[in-house]
């Protein structure tokens, strides 16, 4: 039996629910000698800004308890040097991947500002993943996931210029990620991707100093995945746009567990730290499982969790 | 034999160790500088590799790696058994610059440098000079092996357990005091402050050398920027963040960027 792991996410077909999470597999190009990029359902790459930036002080990353801390603080090449550069766009078109573009700014500006560059020169660019989510960015970043008239904002204005699918990728760091999700989804985005990291920290009890130089930094790994999964099956009550799940998986049995909360695609990220083609043995891994519950399709599992709440 | 068998595995000494694994594809890559990116089999709760210097190769396949038991990682990989496997990523990173007949290869290393740079004693083709330095005696490995070599050993201590009493860059003034000494070519690694203070005496006597630098590292392969160092660059800020998996480890003492205050 042939097994259909195509995935429909709207406006943004996948040949697998299998991406990358943006962050972990740099722009793809560090990758490609450990297996055909095109092997994914799609390639996220790390944040990119209209303007190159340093990123934060090291230490940048620590390892914790079933994850790991980090605090990068979105170093890049900008936008110019990711359309031209040949590690870059150039290189990813040629690969024949399912490119999809994070975008970040500090201001509402920067986010219509790249968007716009890559609108322009979008051949090869299959969707914009806005991050409205990194916690390691002073200036704007969190803010903007954290505050709802902020969020609605800036996916608004990005919607504006550009006809690309859009991804708005949302913190995990909030109250309610019901009323994100809503907002989201009103302002025009086609999909939604969570959970970005989760704000956390680390003491080095011998010198009393934080771990990470910039104090505080993101969680991620598999310590994060039920927060993530609890946020996926609340997201995908909240909203009709589809959802992109991630936050620890490190193999297809947490993935196929995203799929039941309501996700209809997955990314990997930190297990890729861990082992290289981690996303291949994920997609392998899942179609094994379909085939085990003789099931044709990835789809047939999307949202099926069952839930039969007893009374008393 | 399996890919990534550990072969054996033993103390060295006090708490450093030394380890063979089977690994014939990366023994045909690797060059001096090199890294391994090891994930060690038996630590549960751990996501990430550790990185190690590749010490030695052998044409039959063995990659050996030296290491001091500091933390989860590499207490778990001291207790690993002949038989048992980890899954090894690499050659990685760029090695350093063979030395030529007509250099003088000088060592500069502290820690478990000396086993980072034993390469490149070993495929020297002129014998040269090791300076090691520790804080104490039983942190000076590998003099016996670099002595073998053909090399002179000078050692440093910061406690005078052994040695010259003070820091490495003492024993490197010294040397570097003999107008007697011509074509000498360093090669550095060991802790930052020890190559910082190493890299700018290097620069201030107009002479060639190479650091490696390290930092924690994630990916090892330049996709996360979790291990950048500060080298030279030609912007407003006259500085970018290099990543040390992928750029380096090993630098050019002339493209580091000297930062007045410590990393
Ligand atoms: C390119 C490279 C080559 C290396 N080569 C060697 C080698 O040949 N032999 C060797 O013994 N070690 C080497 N290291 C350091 C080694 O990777 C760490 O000691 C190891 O990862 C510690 O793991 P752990 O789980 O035991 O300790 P953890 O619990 O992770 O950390 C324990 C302590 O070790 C420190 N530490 C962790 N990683 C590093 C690091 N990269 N550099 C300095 N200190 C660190 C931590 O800050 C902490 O204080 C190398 C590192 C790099 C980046
Ligand atoms: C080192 C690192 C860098 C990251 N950089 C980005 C980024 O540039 N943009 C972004 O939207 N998310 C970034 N993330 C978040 C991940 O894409 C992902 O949402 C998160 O790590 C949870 O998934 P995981 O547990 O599988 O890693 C980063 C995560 C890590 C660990
Ligand atoms: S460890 Fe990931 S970029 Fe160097």
């Amino acid at each position: 039996m042939k097994i259909d792991l195509n995935v429909d996410l709207g406006k943004l077909k996948l040949k697998n629910p299998v991406m990358t999470a943006s962050g972990t597999f740099g722009y793809g190009f560090e990758y490609a000698k450990f297996f055909p990029l095109e092997k994914l359902g799609a390639v996220v790459v790390k944040g990119i800004a209209t303007f190159p930036s340093h990123g934060n002080p090291t230490p940048r990353v620590v390892e914790v308890e079933s994850g790991m801390l980090n605090a990068i603080g979105l170093q890049g090449p900008g936008v110019e040097k990711f359309l031209h550069g040949e590690e870059y766009l150039p290189f990813l078109r040629k690969s024949n991947a399912t490119i999809i573009v994070n975008i970040w700014g500090k201001t509402i500006d920067d986010y219509i500002e790249v968007a716009s560059r890559l609108e322009a020169e979008k051949k090869g660019i299959h969707a914009l993943e806005i991050n409205i989510s990194c916690p390691n960015i002073k200036e704007g970043g969190v803010a903007f996931g954290t505050d709802l008239k902020l969020a609605h904002k800036v996916v608004s204005e990005v919607r504006k210029v550009t006809k690309l699918p859009l991804i708005t990728k949302l913190s995990p760091n909030v109250s309610s990620i019901k009323d994100f999700a809503r907002t989201v989804e009103d302002a025009g985005s086609d999909m939604i991707s969570l959970i970005n990291t989760i704000t956390g920290m680390a003491i080095d009890i011998e010198t009393w100093k934080p771990k990470l130089a910039n104090v505080t930094g993101g969680l991620s790994g598999p310590a994060i995945k039920p927060v993530a999964l609890r946020m996926v099956y609340e997201a995908s009550q909240a909203v009709k746009i589809p959802i992109i799940g991630m936050g620890g998986i490190m193999n297809a049995d947490d993935a196929i567990e995203f799929l039941l909360a309501g996700a209809s695609a997955i990314a990997v990220g930190t297990a890729i730290f861990t082992d290289p083609i981690a996303p291949l043995k994920v997609i392998e891994g899942i179609e094994n499982y379909l085939i085990r519950k003789k099931l044709s399709s990835v789809s047939e599992i999307t949202g099926k969790l069952i839930i039969n709440r007893k009374k008393g | 034999m399996k890919n990534g068998e550990i072969i054996r595995n033993k103390r060295l000494k006090d708490n450093y160790f030394r380890v063979d694994f089977y690994s014939p594809e990366l023994c045909k890559q690797a060059k001096a500088g090199q890294f391994a990116h090891v994930k060690i089999c038996g630590i549960p709760n751990k996501v990430l590799r550790r990185p190690f210097s590749i010490s030695d190769v052998s044409s039959e396949g063995l990659l050996t790696i030296i290491y001091k038991v500091v933390g989860a990682g590499t207490e778990a990989l001291s207790s690993l058994k002949p038989g048992d496997t980890c899954d090894i990523m690499g050659p990685l990173g760029n090695p350093f610059s063979p030395s030529v007949k007509s250099d003088i290869p000088v060592i500069i290393a502290g820690g478990y440098g000396a086993a980072a740079t034993y390469l490149i004693a070993k495929n020297s083709p002129s014998p040269g000079i090791l300076l090691l330095g520790a804080r104490t005696a039983k942190d000076l490995i590998l003099t016996d092996e670099f002595k073998r070599l053909g090399f002179e050993v000078k050692v440093s201590t910061e406690d005078a357990s052994e040695g010259y009493g003070g820091r490495v860059t003492g024993l490197m003034e010294e040397l570097l005091a003999d107008k007697n000494r011509r074509n000498m070519k360093f090669y550095a690694c060991g802790p930052h402050g020890m190559l910082m203070a190493a890299g700018k005496l290097i620069l201030q006597h107009g002479l060639d050398g190479e650091l490696s630098l390290d930092h924690l590292m994630c990916c090892g392969v330049g996709a996360c920027f979790a291990c950048v160092v500060k080298v030279k660059a030609d912007n407003s800020d006259g500085w970018r963040y290099a990543r040390t998996c992928k750029e380096g480890p090993v630098f050019k003492a002339s493209e580091v960027y000297y930062d007045l205050e410590p990393e």
